[in-house]
């Protein structure tokens, strides 16, 4: 199996931009649309929630800091992966859909474990 | 019952659907999930009523309003109606014997076990929905120290939340019960949530019977996963479903149909995975509508 075709930036958590130093020169508008979505997404969850369901889940504890999201539709994959090491910044990174889902997050991880390494 | 937090036709409920009364039940429901994990005993409500507890999961409540006994709705569980004089005689026994009568119904062949706990969850909802309505606030709480009801006849606060929001569309809560029973995979629990015009939040209507959070939690989690859904409508108006990991095992997965929200809670990232792989191969949409390519399975990640 190809590789699918993943498109990614790293971007404010906290501001929903494409930081330009991480950023294709031809950052395809859909990253600029999912960046954007970044400050409602993380800023509206409640950690202390998730943090309670995941204990009465039995999960091991971790927190409720959630570490990545993924966006599924008919024609893409979508998917934001908060960065450990780069307090405030994620990765976000979008794929045709069709293909392995599994492919694409090992794509992401990937190149968030390049990021990381980086910093 | 057709299924947990469901109640038959049978059991169709004189309570009105009403944001301001689910609003109201979760607030009676808050001072059980207040208790310490594990409490067993009785919540006194002054006046109003009480609620009994083992383990934290309702077994039992009362209210002083209540119109309806049980044996009324275990006696109309059967056509004809099992006569007034047969439930007495059990109810004469248990009275010297010290014995549940619910379960002495059971034994005695007069109820099933199924149509005891409908009639137990319809009593316990009714009494729970009258406090509620009668701005009952918990006066003393009476420590038991042995168990004394048999677990599968108790239920969670979520069950019971479920069963109030289930009253505004009975049918549509009945559906998204068979949609939680036929999605949710091993190591996950759910819950089925609408939205109404007002800003009141998310109305759950159904939940499968491991669920058991706090209602708080259930309602800011269907809340939160709500957003995500809303969000994803200005980058993709395609999206069907969302997967969020959290911490370092925990999932949740929710995805929508017609105009139902579902949130499945996961206990490990490969339930999560798995559970995404189930929606992808039925290809759930928001619209209801089958999407027209396939998606292939995905590996647990």
């Amino acid at each position: 199996m190809s590789a699918p075709l993943l498109r990614c930036a790293v971007a404010s958590m906290r501001h929903g931009l494409l930081l330009p130093e991480h950023a294709e020169s031809d950052a395809a508008p859909e990253l600029e649309e999912l960046a954007a979505t970044l400050p409602e997404v993380f800023g509206t969850a409640d950690p202390g929630c998730l943090e309670r369901v995941a204990a009465r889940l039995g999960a091991e504890q971790g927190g409720g800091n959630f570490s990545q999201v993924l966006f599924l539709s008919d024609s893409r994959v979508h998917v934001i992966q908060a960065l450990e090491r780069r307090a405030g910044e994620a990765l976000v990174a979008v794929s045709p859909s069709g293909r392995s889902v599994g492919l694409v997050l090992s794509q992401v991880q990937a190149r968030a474990a390049e990021l990381e390494e980086e910093r | 019952m057709t299924a947990a937090g469901v109640p038959s036709s049978r059991y169709l409920s004189s309570i009105p659907a009403s944001p301001a009364i689910s609003s109201a039940v979760q607030r009676v429901l808050g001072y059980i999930d207040d208790l310490p994990a594990g409490a067993t005993g009785a919540l006194n409500f002054g006046l109003h009523g009480m609620i009994l507890l083992q383990s934290r999961k309702i077994c039992w409540a009362v209210a002083r309003t209540m119109r309806l006994r049980l044996s009324d709705l275990l006696r109309n569980q059967s056509t004809p109606p099992v006569s007034r004089e047969a439930v007495e005689e059990v109810y004469r026994r248990c009275k010297s014997s010290g014995t549940p009568i619910g379960e002495a119904l059971v034994a005695s062949g007069l109820a099933t076990e199924a149509g005891l706990r409908a009639a137990l969850f319809k009593h316990n909802g009714d009494a729970i929905v009258a406090l509620a309505r009668a701005g009952a606030a918990p006066d003393d709480w009476v420590t038991h120290t042995k168990p004394g009801y048999d677990p599968k006849y108790s239920f969670s606060a979520c069950e019971v939340l479920a069963m109030v929001g289930a009253l505004d569309d009975p049918a549509r809560a009945a559906a998204a019960q068979v949609e939680l029973a036929s999605m949710l995979v091993a190591d996950s629990v759910g819950a089925a949530f609408t939205r109404g015009t007002d800003a009141s939040g998310a109305l759950v209507i159904a939940v499968d019977r491991g669920c058991d959070f706090a209602v708080a939690d259930l309602v800011g989690t269907c809340n939160w996963v709500a957003g995500l859904f809303d969000v994803a409508q200005t980058f993709d108006q395609e999206v069907f479903a969302a997967r969020v990991h959290f911490g370092t095992q925990a999932g949740l997965v929710t995805w929508r149909s017609t105009d139902v929200g579902y949130v499945g809670m996961c206990g490990s990232r490969a339930a999560a995975a798995r559970l995404v792989s189930r929606l992808s191969e039925r290809g759930v949409r928001a619209s209801g509508v089958m999407p027209r390519g396939s998606h292939e399975r995905e590996s647990p990640a």
